[in-house]
């Protein structure tokens, strides 16, 4: 392929012309970058140095994320990358890199919320005369368990902003993994002031 | 706050800021993580009460330091966060036994915890790599 990631072809610290005294090695290889898009999943495995293993994620679909201040992850689909700081040909482009900021779907967390705190999270307040209760809320639970939630009340607050996040079925998250090393595309759900920084940054770029 | 002028949002990794406020127990304190760089150097009372977010501050960041410590004159501070530093020194000639002087200059990282660096001042410089 012929991408090296010696120092040696480039001027040195003084500005001087380094002469080329050996060939390429092969400890100083690069390899071609592998985009992840979105998609379905597609991983290449890479027979590495030393005999270990990469995989390169070409096309990936779901990932692990984590929600932070209640301290669970569940594993959900990706939607769209919405804000890449390095380069917005990436954004266009829909592809996944480590601190890419884009939107997963909510449901896994909706309803992991519905059934820990046994609280709406994101409902529409119009009215709905046909609507059901989701069997998360309105399920009938023992009384150990009902005491459980009962002593979880008052910290089933949710920020605002988040909540609306939740009422249109899609979380801001950033990719804190790097998924074309490790083949997976995991990372964390925006909260606080890095939510409010890279909403302010979304918006100013529409 | 004022340090977010990057791109991406600036921070230090390993803090999480985002736990819920339960109710009487916010947290306003500045949760900041420092470290002791060791070697007997004290850690600077900015580096622990700023709210500077810079991933090379011997103190705030990412960085350890181990090998050399140098010392020189701060020549030039117009970059961003780095400093030139002036280390000047005797070179012996043997065939006249007499010295002559040299000097070399060196690029150091200033941490945003040191504030008021001018040309002139002397400066201890860690190796980090």
């Amino acid at each position: 392929m012929g991408i090296s990631r010696d120092s040696r072809h480039k001027r040195s610290h003084t500005g001087a012309k380094r002469a080329q005294y050996r060939k390429k090695r092969k400890f100083e290889l690069g390899r071609q970058s592998g985009n992840t898009k979105l998609g379905i999943k597609r991983i290449h495995e890479v027979r590495v140095r030393g005999g270990n293993r990469k995989f390169r994620a070409l096309r990936l679909d779901s990932g692990n994320f984590s929600w932070g201040s209640e301290a669970i992850s569940k594993k959900t689909r990706l939607i769209a990358v919405v804000y890449n700081a390095s380069n917005n040909e990436l954004v266009r482009t829909n592809t996944l890199v480590k601190g890419a900021v884009i939107q997963i779907d909510a449901t896994p967390f909706r309803q992991w919320y519905e059934a820990h705190y046994a609280q709406p999270l994101g409902r529409r307040k119009a009215k709905k005369d046909g609507q059901v209760e989701s069997e998360e809320l309105s399920k009938k639970r023992s009384n150990h368990v009902k005491r459980k939630i009962d002593s979880r009340k008052e910290e089933a607050k949710v920020d605002p902003i988040l909540e609306d996040q939740f009422a249109t079925g899609r979380l801001y998250a950033i990719i804190s993994s790097r998924p074309g090393q490790s083949g997976r595309c995991d990372g964390y759900i925006l909260e606080g002031k890095e939510l409010e920084f890279y909403v302010r940054k979304i918006k100013s770029k529409k | 706050m004022s340090e977010q002028i990057e791109k991406a949002f600036q921070k230090q990794p390993g803090i999480f800021v985002n736990a819920k406020a339960i109710g009487k127990k916010a947290k306003t304190k500045n949760q900041r993580w420092y470290k002791d760089v060791g070697l007997g150097f004290k850690t600077p009372k900015e580096a622990i009460e700023g709210h500077y977010i810079d991933k090379k501050c011997p103190w705030a960041g990412m960085v350890s330091i181990r090998g050399r410590i140098l010392t020189g004159v701060v020549m030039s501070t117009k970059m961003k966060r780095t400093v030139i530093v002036r280390r000047e020194y005797l070179h012996y000639i043997t065939k006249y036994n007499r010295y002559e002087k040299r000097h070399k200059n060196l690029a150091a990282h200033l941490s945003p915890a040191f504030i008021g660096v001018q040309p002139g001042d002397t400066v201890t410089v860690g190796q980090c790599r």
